[in-house]
């Protein structure tokens, strides 16, 4: 057991196996021959392909991109990356033509010194979100959260991306193996040979036959073929909670080449389910998720078809079944599981590709030195993998249940108490008397803050009684921060739009600094 | 501004006024520079990396103002400066045209260095170019083919991480002071770090005025200090 950690394989390529392959990579490539120099391997059946899931990111995706060492410019440029600045909720609260809020990116004004929650209904002309931040401003105008002259990865306002996931795969691909010295094996894996206390010796290749490695790195998508399939770890169903198990997804071409590119994920419920909409530089990915208890798929294709208009005539529809739910564990003897194989929940919010990203910064970073250490490491990435799995289902229940739309069961359903985590009862309880603060989310490891709560909760409707009236001095510094955001909208009107950055960029790049 | 190509038949006449087409440089805090001048510029005025507004990226400058739309060099009536950089000397003429192959020269009509009474003509009599306009012709060649290396050495610079973004914050006598943001100085730890990348000895000594020229940033405040008291002194007067 005090074997060393000499070599890790990937097993599966897509945005999961190469974004973990560049992470540990870039951060393990060290000095040739040095003592725990460690040798990457990724293979993957390259006819098989990805899937291809979740076209948003978070802002995480910057610091990812930069540690693996890809330039913003390059990134954009070969990905067809457009910038996003959050989401735009569109008729979840009543399905009125006038109801919308947005979960921009962007902290409220001087959060979390500052707590403008118990203020804003005072100063409300418009919605929480325009009130205590700059951002939707930014949104609704079709404005960049950034300038050419702003450095890769820096912006003015906070932002993460809207990207081709296939173009992503092939980037970091060409990246991890002509720059970081992964090397590639394009097989199909036939069988997997264990030890005797489970842990995986090698998986056999049809052309390369046993490929050995220290550490197993599971990217074989819904699959899992090491985690779930070898080692037998149970599979979480979670649509109890999240009903949507569906997709049918089209791309969406723009009207012409000056068509406006929307600078945030336009998510608009539906009867069954809501439609996401992104906009890359190069068309729209728009599809529509429901559950398939409460409907089929003819249905939802014609509330699609109204939604995309007279062009939906000439696209192909594609349908993807979503299996809402996660592993038991992630990390088992010397398999650990990122992506798919990992577990998958509906697209809303755009969690999927920063689990990858925080799960392979993790194993990148704490990667364990001995098989021995290997399960300690994994004992602790457990505990917080299954934190923060539970604080996303929680997260995306939240934008569900807060509804007070009657119109369908699949609506009605979500409002019924047995559907609903305790944990999320046990905070909308404390939330009727104090907004939701830091306190309310203690580790470490959460994955929204309080104020993306605060965004949903008060976008939604969601009242919150005090239980003191604030200070004069509170009023005052209220006041003052929603003049401030009221100064910054000002200023920022002179932002470029998305669409005019996009074009520069494909003349200019961004510099490093 | 009005640029029109420059044409003998149209514009041959002209006569010009060097000093009055250098005062648009009064509302001018950054000069753009081409490589083979920062040497001599930095000798006299900071010299910074900047970022083109429209394009994002980087060029040399010369600066001449703590503020945007100062010039601290700018006397009223001429620029109080040893060596004048190629881009304010070959006012009131620009090069027209992307390709320095195929440039056209232009002249600003508007400009107020257009002036009947101006020293300057742009041909004799006889139809000839003036030693004037040749010299001219020889700042906007010079210009023109300094466009690929100064790119080049600036992407060499920003390449090697040896730019950093410095900003500059200064006090004045009167208890005032500005901030001034986006401007990159030659970092000398990255140059001392990666003096053996540095393959090009030029590049060395051009790497070493910039970064000496931050002293000049001393004699900027000095001339603020003087303006600001000299204006105390007319407003003073005034009342």
């Amino acid at each position: 057991m005090t074997q060393a950690v000499k070599s890790v394989c990937i097993v599966g390529g897509g945005s999961a196996g190469w974004l973990t392959a560049g992470l540990i990579a870039a951060r393990h490539r060290g000095a040739p021959g040095g003592e725990h120099c460690l040798s990457i391997t990724l293979v993957e059946s390259v006819e098989r392909g990805a899937i291809g899931v979740g076209e948003g990111t978070w802002p995480t995706m910057r610091q990812t991109l930069r540690k693996i060492g890809i330039s913003e410019t390059d990134f954009i440029r070969a990905c067809h990356a457009s910038f996003k600045q959050g989401a735009k909720f569109v008729g979840w609260r009543t399905g009125d033509p006038d109801d919308f809020y947005y979960h921009p990116l962007v902290l409220p004004e001087g959060f979390p010194d500052l707590d403008l929650a118990p203020h804003w209904h005072e100063a409300a002309a418009s919605s929480f979100s325009d009130t205590v931040c700059f951002q939707e401003f930014l949104c609704e105008n079709g404005l960049a959260p950034k300038l050419i002259t702003s450095p890769e990865y820096g912006g003015i306002a906070n932002y993460a991306y809207h990207l081709d996931a296939g173009q992503l795969g092939k980037l970091l691909r060409d990246h991890c193996v002509g720059k970081l010295g992964v090397r590639h094996l394009d097989d199909e894996i036939v069988r997997v040979e264990q030890a005797d206390n489970g842990d995986v010796t090698a998986v056999v290749g049809l052309r390369h036959g046993p490929i050995k490695a220290d550490l197993f790195i599971d990217c074989s998508g819904f699959s899992s073929l090491l985690l779930g399939q070898t080692l037998g770890v149970p599979f979480v169903d979670c649509s109890d909670v999240l009903f949507i198990d569906r997709a049918l997804a089209v791309q969406v071409p723009y009207d012409g080449p000056d068509s406006p590119i929307v600078s945030h994920t336009v998510s608009t419920a539906q009867k069954h389910g809501w439609i996401w909409d992104i906009g890359l530089q190069s068309r729209r990915g728009v599809g529509y998720v429901w559950s398939s208890r409460h409907a089929g798929a003819d249905r939802v294709a014609d509330e699609l078809a109204a939604y995309v208009g007279p062009a939906f005539a000439d696209l192909n529809p594609r349908e993807i079944a979503i299996r809402s739910g996660h592993r038991a564990c992630f990390w088992k003897n010397n398999v650990v599981a990122v992506g798919l194989a990992a577990g998958f929940l509906e697209p809303l919010e755009a969690s999927a590709l920063v689990l990858v990203e925080l799960s392979a910064d993790y194993i990148a970073t704490a990667m364990p030195a001995t098989r021995h250490a290997m399960d300690i490491v994994a004992r602790r990435f457990n505990a917080m993998t299954r934190y923060r799995w539970d604080r996303i289902i929680e997260f995306l229940k939240l934008h569900y249940m807060l509804s007070e739309r009657e119109d369908t069961a699949f609506w009605r359903d979500n409002r019924d108490p047995d559907t609903i985590p305790q944990n999320l009862c046990d905070q909308l309880e404390l939330w009727r008397h104090h907004p939701p603060g830091e306190h309310d989310f203690a580790s470490a490891n959460e994955m929204f803050p309080a104020a993306s709560y605060q965004y949903v909760l008060y976008g939604m409707g969601f009242r919150t009684e005090p239980l003191r009236r604030p200070t004069a001095d509170e009023r005052h510094a209220a006041q003052d921060a929603f003049a401030r955001t009221t100064a910054t909208k000002r200023k920022l009107a002179a932002m470029p739009t998305n669409r005019a950055l996009l074009d520069k960029l494909a003349q200019y790049r961004f510099q490093p600094i | 501004m009005k640029l029109v190509q420059l044409s003998r038949t149209e514009h041959g006449h002209l006569r010009i006024n060097p000093a009055l087409a250098l005062s648009v440089a009064a509302n001018v805090h950054l000069v753009p520079l081409t490589l083979s001048e920062i040497r001599t510029v930095a000798s006299q005025f900071p010299v910074f990396l900047a970022k083109d507004g429209e394009t994002g990226q980087f060029y040399p400058c010369a600066l001449m103002g703590l503020e945007p739309h100062e010039n601290l060099y700018w006397t009223g009536s001429a620029l109080d400066a040893d060596h004048i950089p190629l881009n304010l000397l070959r006012l009131p003429f620009f090069i027209g045209g992307a390709d320095p192959a195929q440039a056209a020269i232009c002249l600003d009509e508007h400009s107020p260095g257009v002036d009947a009474n101006g020293p300057c003509a742009i041909l004799e009599p006889d139809g000839s170019d003036t030693g004037y306009i040749t010299t001219i012709h020889g700042i906007l060649d010079r210009l023109a083919a300094g466009k690929a290396p100064t790119r080049g050495f600036v992407e060499r610079v920003v390449g090697l991480g040896l730019a950093r973004e410095t900003k500059l914050d200064v006090r004045f006598d009167n208890g005032t002071g500005a901030v001034l943001n986006g401007l990159y100085a030659i970092d000398e730890t990255a140059l001392g770090r990666q003096v053996a990348a540095v393959t090009d000895f030029d590049d060395v000594m051009v790497l070493a005025a910039m970064a000496l020229s931050l002293a000049h940033v001393g004699g900027l405040v000095r001339r603020k200090n003087r303006r600001i008291e000299a204006d105390a002194q007319w407003l003073g007067a005034a009342a």
